[in-house]
């Protein structure tokens, strides 16, 4: 396709009903999710993404043979987990044997329950990949909600989040219930992954978590500046790569990771060479 | 700021089957400062963390002012003291050093130690030294702001000679209460009364200071 064709046949698409919504979510997963990456690199629990796929894998399962709201059972369940993890974790990082149990654990037992309602593999394959173009209005809603909610949360409680995030021992010092905020934290962390699951994939939330905070990271020379920078990176691979995705007629959700990863590699690559020389 | 008087008594912390502090007395009377030894593991920042509620007791009880600590320990209670950490964190994310030292009592001791001009430097790009003077002013204003007890865990470690005198002087004309963990006996003998620690238990210092 030609240069000047492009943008003409983007807008041809974005008439589309499937299209119109995977924007919307684009857009919505691209400004709040990059939060819930600059906690879990902030508190050094990044299993904390990998257990949560496996419970919303478990969650999705149980949905499908029950024939509940499968988005609604994962978000349930990963509530519950992160409400646990956050409880019984004297500080953040003491969850990782806990994480490291669940995983597996959830894992089985989801394979188990899609055995158990004649989940076809390939549909369970799909659970795993999911994509932005096969989201309802409902699930964009359920992640605008837990999304927006998570940003106007940690836009109040920001001074105890950072205090949290440097060291929760040195804020539980300042007066700071840091044992309350981690199960708040761990819930809410929880829950936004679970509700980004359908739309990403439980195996690529991580582009829109984790890759944008790491960018951020590189760049920030405070943490207000690295939730505002890993918004604007988490927006910005968002649309680029499900620009791409359109235009290279490709399944969105490896695209829009690859366009993280890049992004990703290009800054730490950019700011390497600038030390350099 | 009134000096505050610290009750420890008969404090016993357990962490699985190892036995951290055994039977530990100690009383600090309001403006006393009390230098505490001992070798690596002997249970001299348990004693701390438990003081300041990180660390659950087994049993004994602790007392600040009279006001016993309350089980679960809530985070309001070490509140009334200032915690100078033996390795101060970083984070794993950018923390500016100002952010840190926002209250004008502990930015007027970042200006007198000199560590003003870190101000927008995060945590992550300070040398170990310079990081222990970040949290040393922290804890200084906290101690401006009223606070009458100082908890200080190797406070002067990472800092050269130089660093060493100016802040032991510093810690040493401070009109509070005071428990210093140091393994240098001249900063143990400004101090007014010298304990070591061994094996979780509390004993007098030995040596002549």
């Amino acid at each position: 396709m030609e240069s000047s064709a492009l943008m003409p046949a983007l807008f041809d698409l974005l008439c589309l009903a499937p299209v119109q919504r995977g924007f919307v979510a684009t857009i919505l997963t691209g400004i709040t999710l990059p939060i819930v990456g600059v906690a879990i690199v902030a508190l050094g629990i990044y299993p904390l993404r990998f257990t949560m796929m496996h419970v919303a894998l478990l969650g999705l399962a149980i949905g499908q043979l029950t024939g509940t709201a499968p988005t609604l059972v994962a978000v349930f369940l990963c509530a519950l987990t992160g409400a646990g993890l956050g409880a019984t974790a004297y500080r953040p990082q003491d969850a990782t044997s806990a994480m490291g149990f669940l995983m597996p654990m959830a894992i089985a037992l989801a394979f188990l329950v899609l055995a158990a309602a004649g989940v076809h593999a390939a549909d369970a394959f799909a659970l795993l990949w999911g994509s932005i173009l096969v989201a309802s209005w409902a699930e964009i809603a359920l992640v605008a909600v837990v999304g927006l909610g998570l940003l106007v949360l940690a836009i109040i409680f920001r001074q105890e989040l950072s205090l949290t995030l440097l060291d929760p021992e040195l804020a539980w010092t300042n007066g700071i219930e840091t044992r309350r905020l981690s199960i708040f934290l761990f819930t809410g962390l929880a829950v936004a992954m679970a509700a980004a699951v359908r739309l990403t994939g439980a195996l690529l939330v991580d582009a829109v978590t984790i890759l944008p905070a790491l960018t951020a990271r590189a760049l920030a020379t405070s943490l207000p500046q690295m939730a505002l920078l890993a918004m604007a990176a988490g927006l910005t691979g968002n649309l680029v790569g499900f620009a791409l995705a359109l235009l290279l007629d490709a399944p969105p959700g490896p695209i829009l990771v690859l366009t993280a990863g890049a992004l990703t590699l290009t800054t730490h690559t950019i700011l390497k060479l600038r030390r350099r020389s | 700021m009134r000096p505050s008087r610290l009750d420890v008594s008969q404090l016993t912390c357990r962490a699985g089957r190892h036995t951290l502090l055994q039977d530990v007395n100690l009383t600090l009377v309001p403006g006393e400062h009390v230098a505490l030894l001992g070798a690596n593991g002997a249970g001299k920042t348990s004693l701390l963390r438990a003081i300041l509620g990180l660390l659950p007791a087994t049993s004994g009880e602790i007392r600040l002012d009279g006001r016993l600590q309350p089980r679960p320990c809530p985070a309001t209670w070490p509140k009334a003291m200032a915690w100078i950490p033996q390795r101060p964190p970083r984070g794993q994310v950018p923390f500016r050093v100002k952010d840190l030292l926002a209250a004008p009592s502990a930015w007027a001791w970042a200006q007198r130690l000199g560590i003003a001009p870190l101000a927008t430097r995060p945590l992550t790009h300070l040398s170990g030294g310079e990081l222990q003077r970040v949290f040393i002013a922290r804890a200084l204003g906290q101690v401006a702001a009223g606070t009458g007890l100082v908890l200080a865990d190797e406070p002067t470690a990472a800092l050269d000679f130089e660093g060493q005198d100016e802040i032991g002087a510093i810690l040493t004309a401070l009109p509070v209460t005071m428990l210093l963990i140091t393994h240098d006996p001249a900063q143990a003998a400004r101090c007014h009364r010298a304990l070591t620690m061994a094996h979780g238990k509390l004993r007098p210092y030995a040596s002549a200071l």
